[in-house]
C-alpha cells in the first residue's frame, strides 16, 4: 500500500525524539502497562501452558483455516446471521457501504477495529456522505484530532491530557483549559451517548469468530461495542480470516490471555458473543482477506496470523517505545506492524526499526515468533534488492550478509570485537540514526546463537 | 470466480504444516472460590455483597427508588419501579438495572448474563449502574469450566461482565464509568 506520509522509519521516529520529554514520558507509560502484565501473567502458574495452548490451537485453525470458515460460515446462516466475503480492503468497504445504503444509513457507530483501519473504511464512507462515529474513547480522540491510532490498543497514548483537554474544549464544548482524565471522560461518555442513541447502525470488529457455534466475540472494556450494536437494528462485523477458533473452548482459553497481555487485566470488563441477530434485527459479518492467504503461503510470516492483537509486544518493544506508533508507515506499529505490514511497507525500512531483542516473542500470548518474522522480512527485503536508503549506501553488503546465515553470524562477531577493540566516536557513524542519541552497547563475548548453544541447546 | 471461493481456494496453498488441535487440560484452582471470585472482582472495580441476598437487595432498591430514581429488575423477587420498555432507547433514563447472572467466574471475576433475562440486550449497558445477581455455588474456577456451562442457544446473546465499563485512554488514568455502567454491585443468594 502506497502510503503519502511515506518516510523511513528512522526519519519519522527522529521526528518524534526531537521532545526527549514525550519520548521518555511515552517509553514509561508502555512500560508501566508491560509491568503490569507481568504480574498478572505471574499470577497464573500455567501462563506458560495456556501460551502454549494459545500457539497450537491458532496453528491448528490456521492449518485447517478453510474446513473452519465454512462451519463458521454455515452456522452463522442458521442463525439468522448473513455472511459476506471480501478478498480485500476495497471489496470490504463496498460490501460495507451498500449493506448501509440499503438501510439509508446516515450514521454509523464504530467500536474499535484495526481491519477496518486497515480498510480504510472510515475516508470511504465520509465520501459516501455517512458519518461515521469511532466511539472508543482514544479512537475517538484521534478521530476529533484528525490521526491515524498509535497503538492497537491504546490508540491516542501518544497524547497528553492536557492535549486531549484542548481537542474536546474545541470539538465538544469541554471547559478551556480543563484536562483531569475523569471530567474529560465523563464528558466523551455524554456525547456519544447521544451517538449511539441516534445511529441507524453499529459496526465492531471481531476478537474471536466461533467456528462450532457460529457466534462472534466482541471484546471491550468500556463498553462502548454493546452500547453501539444492542441499539440500532443493524449490527455488523468485519473480521480477519484469521479471526476464527475452532469452538468456546478455544475462545475461553483465548480470552485468559488476551486482556493479562493486554492491559494487565483478568480479563476485558466486557466479553460478548453474538450468535445472531436482535429481536426484529439485521446482523452481518464480512470476512475478509487482505492479504492473509498470501502470508500463508511462507511458513514463517504465516505464523504473524497467531496473533490475537493484544498490544504486548508493542508495550515490551524497545524500538516503539522510543519512535511512536505513527512511525511505522503501518496502521499496525510495533513489532506485530512490522510482522503483518513490512511486504506493503513502500519504504522498505520498518523491517529495520526492530533491535531483534526477542522480548516481544516472549511476550506474546500465542507466541508469534515475531523477532524471526522480522529478521526473515530483512530476508526477503534484501533478496528482492530493496533495502532502504541510508541502509544500501552504507552497509552495500548488508544483503549479502542478511541472506546468508553464516555471513550473518560472522558479521555479529566482526561487530563485537569492533565494539571492544575500537574508540566509540570511530563507530559511532556506522550506527546510522539509532546511535546519534545513544551510547553504543558493551559487546558481549560471544552471540547469543553460540550462548545458547553452549547452555540450552 | 466469487470472493468467498477465491479465498478457498487460495488456502489450499497455505504452506504450513498440519497442528493437532491441543488438549485443554489446565488444571483449576478449586481452594475458596467465592473468596477468589470476590478478590478478583474487586481486581475490576467491582463488589461483591456476600451477606443478606435478595432481602438486602430489596432494601436497597427501595432506598433508591425513594430518592427517585429509575430502577428496572429482571431478577424474580426484586421489584423496581420501571417495566421493559417497548423499544431499546427508551432505557435511556435507567440509573440502576438488577440482572440475574448464569455463573461467576473465580480467575477473573466476570458474570455471565444471558439475553434471555435482559428484557433489551442493552439494558446491562445501557444503565448508570448495574446490580448482579448469582447464586453462590454458581461459582466456577476458570473459563475453561465457564465455556462448558454458559448457554448461548441459535440466535442468542450473552456476555461476561466483568467489573463497571472503565477506561484509560487519556494518559493512562483509570476513570470507572465509560459508555456503560458507571458501577457494579454483585449480590450472592
Ligand atoms: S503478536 Fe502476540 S503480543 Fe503482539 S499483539 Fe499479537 S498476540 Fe499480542
Amino acid at each position: 500500500m502506497s502510503n503519502k506520509n511515506s518516510a523511513v522509519h528512522a526519519k519519522k521516529a527522529e521526528i518524534f525524539c526531537r521532545d526527549e520529554a514525550r519520548v521518555d514520558w511515552h517509553s514509561k507509560a508502555l512500560w508501566t502497562v508491560r509491568e503490569k502484565r507481568d504480574r498478572a501473567a505471574g499470577s497464573l502458574p500455567e501462563w506458560e501452558q495456556l501460551r502454549q495452548i494459545g500457539s497450537e490451537m491458532k496453528l491448528h485453525t490456521l492449518t485447517n483455516l478453510g474446513l473452519y470458515l465454512e462451519e463458521f460460515e454455515k452456522n452463522c446462516l442458521e442463525n439468522g446471521i448473513q455472511v459476506h466475503w471480501a478478498k480485500d480492503g476495497a471489496e470490504h468497504n463496498r460490501i460495507v457501504h451498500k449493506i448501509l445504503a440499503d438501510k439509508k444509513v446516515k450514521k454509523l457507530v464504530k467500536s474499535k477495529s484495526m481491519l477496518t483501519e486497515e480498510c480504510h473504511l472510515n475516508p470511504y464512507l465520509e465520501g459516501h456522505g455517512i458519518e461515521v462515529i469511532d466511539t472508543d474513547l482514544g479512537e475517538r480522540i484521534i478521530q476529533l484530532a484528525g490521526q491515524p491510532p498509535s497503538h492497537i490498543v491504546l490508540p491516542a497514548i501518544h497524547m497528553k491530557r492536557g492535549e486531549v483537554g484542548d481537542l474536546f474544549h474545541d470539538k465538544i464544548g469541554t471547559e478551556a483549559g480543563a484536562s483531569d482524565p475523569f471530567y474529560l471522560t465523563r464528558a466523551a461518555r455524554a456525547h456519544l451517548r447521544e451517538q449511539f442513541l441516534s445511529a441507524d447502525a453499529a459496526m465492531t470488529g471481531v476478537n474471536m469468530a466461533v467456528a462450532d457455534k457460529g457466534a462472534v466475540v466482541v471484546c471491550t472494556n468500556e463498553g462502548n461495542a454493546d452500547m453501539g450494536a444492542n441499539l440500532p437494528k443493524l449490527q455488523l462485523h468485519s473480521m480477519g480470516i484469521d479471526k476464527i477458533v475452532p469452538d468456546l473452548e478455544s475462545a475461553s482459553a483465548l480470552l485468559r490471555t488476551l486482556a493479562r497481555n493486554a492491559t494487565g487485566q483478568p480479563v476485558t470488563t466486557y466479553s460478548s458473543f453474538y450468535r445472531g441477530p436482535q429481536e426484529g434485527g439485521e446482523m452481518h459479518v464480512i470476512i475478509v482477506d487482505n492479504g492473509r492467504t498470501d502470508m500463508l503461503k511462507d511458513k514463517i510470516l504465516a505464523e504473524s496470523l497467531k496473533c490475537i492483537r493484544c498490544g504486548g509486544c508493542l508495550n515490551t518493544c524497545p524500538v516503539y517505545r522510543r519512535s511512536g506508533g505513527h512511525s511505522y508507515n503501518y496502521t499496525i506499529p510495533g513489532p506485530i506492524g512490522i510482522a503483518v505490514g513490512a511486504q506493503n511497507d513502500d519504504t522498505n525500512s520498518i523491517p529495520w526499526a526492530c533491535t531483534l531483542c526477542g522480548s516481544c516473542s516472549y511476550v506474546c500470548p500465542t507466541k508469534v515468533p515475531l523477532d524471526k518474522i522480522i529478521h526473515h522480512h530483512r530476508r526477503l527485503k534484501a533478496e528482492a534488492g530493496k533495502l532502504p536508503y541510508g541502509k544500501s549506501s552504507y552497509m552495500p553488503l548488508v544483503g549479502n550478509f542478511m541472506a546468508s546465515e553464516t555471513m550473518l553470524n560472522c558479521s555479529m562477531s566482526v561487530a563485537r570485537t569492533a565494539l571492544k577493540v575500537l574508540p566509540g566516536s570511530l563507530l559511532k557513524p556506522f550506527s546510522g540514526a539509532w546511535g546519534k542519541y545513544r551510547e553504543l552497547p558493551t559487546a558481549p563475548n560471544s552471540s547469543f546463537e553460540a550462548w545458547f548453544k553452549k547452555n540450552r541447546g | 470466480m466469487s470472493s468467498k471461493d477465491y479465498i478457498l481456494n487460495a488456502l489450499k496453498s497455505s504452506a504450513i504444516a498440519p497442528q493437532a488441535m491441543p488438549v485443554f487440560n489446565v488444571a483449576p484452582r478449586i481452594d475458596d472460590l467465592v473468596g477468589q471470585f470476590e478478590t478478583n472482582l474487586n481486581t475490576v472495580a467491582g463488589t461483591l455483597h456476600r451477606e443478606g441476598g435478595l432481602v438486602a437487595l430489596q432494601l436497597k432498591v427501595d432506598e433508591l427508588i425513594a430518592q427517585g430514581l429509575q430502577v428496572i429488575s429482571m431478577v424474580d423477587g426484586i421489584k423496581g419501579n420501571r417495566a421493559v420498555t417497548d423499544t431499546a432507547h427508551e432505557l435511556r433514563d435507567i440509573d440502576y438495572a438488577v440482572i440475574p447472572g448464569d455463573l461467576g467466574v473465580a480467575e477473573n471475576g466476570a458474570i455471565w448474563v444471558n439475553n434471555k433475562n435482559l428484557g433489551h440486550r442493552v439494558t446491562p449497558f445501557i444503565c448508570e449502574n448495574l446490580f448482579l445477581v448469582i447464586e453462590a455455588d454458581t461459582i466456577v474456577a476458570n473459563m475453561h469450566q465457564a465455556a462448558s456451562k454458559v448457554t448461548l442457544e441459535k440466535g442468542e446473546f450473552g456476555t461476561f461482565i466483568a467489573g463497571p465499563s472503565k477506561t484509560a485512554d487519556i494518559e493512562q488514568a483509570l476513570v470507572v464509568g465509560a459508555h456503560g455502567a458507571c458501577s457494579l454491585n454483585v449480590y450472592l443468594v
